[in-house]
């Protein structure tokens, strides 16, 4: 899936900025689909929490699916 | 009249950011930003912003594609390509409470509002978000219509250009 990543060269500011926001969101969207996957797989809120590395209830109020979804 | 005016004022701002909000959620970002911001504005009733656009013989709906594909093009540049197992996020809720923004966000919400001021009448529309966000020469919103080919100058003008189009 990934053949390698490369740290942009710093005396390209501008391509190096907009990988790091493409990077937070790239971050953000595998997060959300991996909790929806642990969540299908029976895992708890605990766990999922313990997994990112923040209190189940931080887990929860950022990453619960929307309600009826 | 100064009171109906305000009144729908309100409404056209509580549109356009519970919509920045919603586009955020749905792109995975944390909070909304410029961008979140003129595809809420591109949805707005009034019809300003979609206009500048396609003054410019650009689809307005060509605006969501391209901000994927700048965040796609900043990966590719560090050899980092991502599948399609990522498209469709599940869905989460908007985040209840006041509204919250990037700080770039802000600004360009802040700017919108302070041109909308120097209208007659003094209401926000779509159009004042186009040029609010045509004004940040670096971001996501700048890189986008970069890969679009569309002058930030030439789409502002155009923005101008349907709010005094009656």
């Amino acid at each position: 899936m990934i053949d390698r990543v490369e740290v942009p060269e710093p005396d390209d500011p501008e391509a190096a900025l907009a990988a790091v926001v493409a990077l937070r969101r790239l971050a953000n969207q595998l997060e959300r689909a991996a909790v929806a996957h642990a969540l299908r797989d029976g895992w708890t809120w605990a766990q999922i929490g313990q997994a990112l590395g923040v209190s189940a209830q931080a887990a929860h109020k950022k990453l619960a699916p929307k309600k009826g979804a | 009249m100064a009171l109906l005016h305000a009144l729908k004022d309100v409404r056209t701002i509580k549109t356009l950011l519970t919509r920045a909000g919603a586009e955020a959620v749905r792109s995975g970002d944390d909070l909304p930003g410029p961008e979140h911001l003129l595809l809420s504005a591109l949805a707005l009733p009034d019809g300003t912003a979609a206009a500048a656009f396609t003054h410019l013989g650009v689809d307005p709906g060509d605006f969501r594609t391209a901000v994927d594909r700048t965040h796609r093009d900043a990966l590719d540049h560090l050899g980092l390509t991502v599948g399609d197992g990522l498209d469709d996020l599940p869905g989460a809720d908007t985040p209840a409470g006041p509204y919250r923004m990037t700080a770039s966000g802000q600004q360009a919400f802040q700017r919108a509002v302070t041109l909308s001021k120097e209208t007659k009448p003094s209401l926000l529309r779509a159009a004042h978000i186009v040029i609010a966000v045509c004004e940040q020469g670096r971001g996501t919103v700048a890189r986008a219509l970069q890969t679009q080919g569309i002058d930030r100058i030439h789409l502002a003008a155009a923005a101008r250009e349907a709010l005094a189009t009656p």
